[in-house]
């Protein structure tokens, strides 16, 4: 400051920043007694609202039966609370496939029944002899004469 | 985490500078207490639980947005008083209201007591502290936070929202007006 010309360095300027500071530090401590007075209870008031750091607390089990049924009935009814759906979605799911395997043999087993009480056996259908026969057999002929004594009536 | 002991340490140490840095700001007494309980009580709600070196950047930012705070209330304040003065009858009671006259000058009280040295003390004092208050709002801010609170460029940056070249800036020219100021006055730091 002393060396001031037009311009300081930073040197000078840091200085002449740091005098500063010295004076106007002096100067703070020599507030008036009110100012003061105001600015410490300002101070008590802002320590008595301080935030203070939120400690974990567990939260007391009482010794007696009360307290235990009421912690053990919590855990039961939270557990129960997503077991028992599932219990019930998985009998659920079984019981539908027990019910669709038994109706289906049961259809397979009337439809077996009718092809077994029938007059002719399925694989009759299925033989070429079968076939031949019921187109030149005594069946046939019957037919045969019945429509050739069809048209002389 | 800060004790209640070093929150009440650190606001100790930083009540008298905060409650200056508001009256250079707003140059209103009751305003400037005001201002520096609310940063007071906003550092312990929010922030009690900060550590203890957190605490001086912490507490220069809620100070400075406080100041801030007040001037946009003072802001709409302002416009509905000259709104409705110009509906009614004008006075010319506040025209010539300066605000550097309600700068209140430091208790004159113990200078007789310790002699020369002590009036040249508060006379240099009240020079400094009138060229402190004339000083653009963000050099002032980055003069005081930068020397007063011996914040680092960085935290200064910081605590203003700008850049580190900015604050260089600021402080640079608030030094230069200072100096220039105080020299035409014949006084040297």
């Amino acid at each position: 400051m002393k060396h001031l010309d037009e311009t300081l360095s930073q040197t000078q300027a840091d200085q002449f920043g740091r005098a500063s500071a010295a004076l106007l530090t002096q100067g703070a401590q020599s507030l008036p007694a009110g100012i003061k007075d105001r600015l410490h209870a300002a101070r008590m008031k802002a320590l008595s609202i301080r935030k203070v750091e939120k400690v974990l607390v567990q939260k007391p089990v009482f010794a007696g039966t009360m307290g235990n049924y009421s912690s053990g009935s919590n855990s039961l009814w939270d557990t129960v609370g997503w077991v028992a759906p599932l219990v019930v979605l998985v009998f659920g799911l079984i019981g539908i496939a027990q019910w669709q395997n038994d109706s289906r043999i049961i259809d397979i087993a009337e439809v077996d029944a009718a092809l077994l009480t029938d007059d002719v056996p399925p694989d009759a259908y299925a033989d070429s002899g079968f076939l031949a026969f019921l187109k030149n057999g005594p069946l046939s002929d019957s037919e045969d004469s019945a429509s050739d004594l069809s048209p002389s009536k | 985490m800060a004790s209640a002991q070093e929150l009440s340490d650190f606001l100790s140490s930083v009540e008298k500078r905060a409650f200056k840095q508001a009256i250079y700001a707003v140059r209103d007494e009751d305003a400037a207490l005001d201002i520096v309980q609310d940063a007071m009580i906003k550092l312990a709600e929010k922030y009690g639980d900060r550590p203890a070196a957190e605490l001086p950047l912490v507490f220069t930012r809620i100070l400075q947005n406080r100041i801030h705070d007040w001037f946009r209330r003072q802001k709409v304040r302002n416009t509905w008083v000259t709104l409705f003065s110009n509906m009614g009858k004008k006075t010319d009671e506040n025209d010539d209201f300066d605000p550097l006259e309600s700068l209140s000058a430091p208790d004159d009280s113990e200078i007789h007591q310790d002699g020369a040295q002590k009036l040249e003390r508060s006379q240099l004092l009240l020079a400094l502290e009138s060229e402190i208050a004339k000083l653009p709002v963000r050099q002032r801010e980055a003069f005081l936070m930068r020397y007063w609170d011996e914040l680092s460029i960085t935290e200064t940056a910081l605590a203003m929202s700008c850049s580190e070249g900015s604050v260089k800036t600021h402080c640079s020219r608030a030094t230069q007006t200072l100096a220039k100021a105080l020299k035409l006055k014949g006084i040297t730091l």
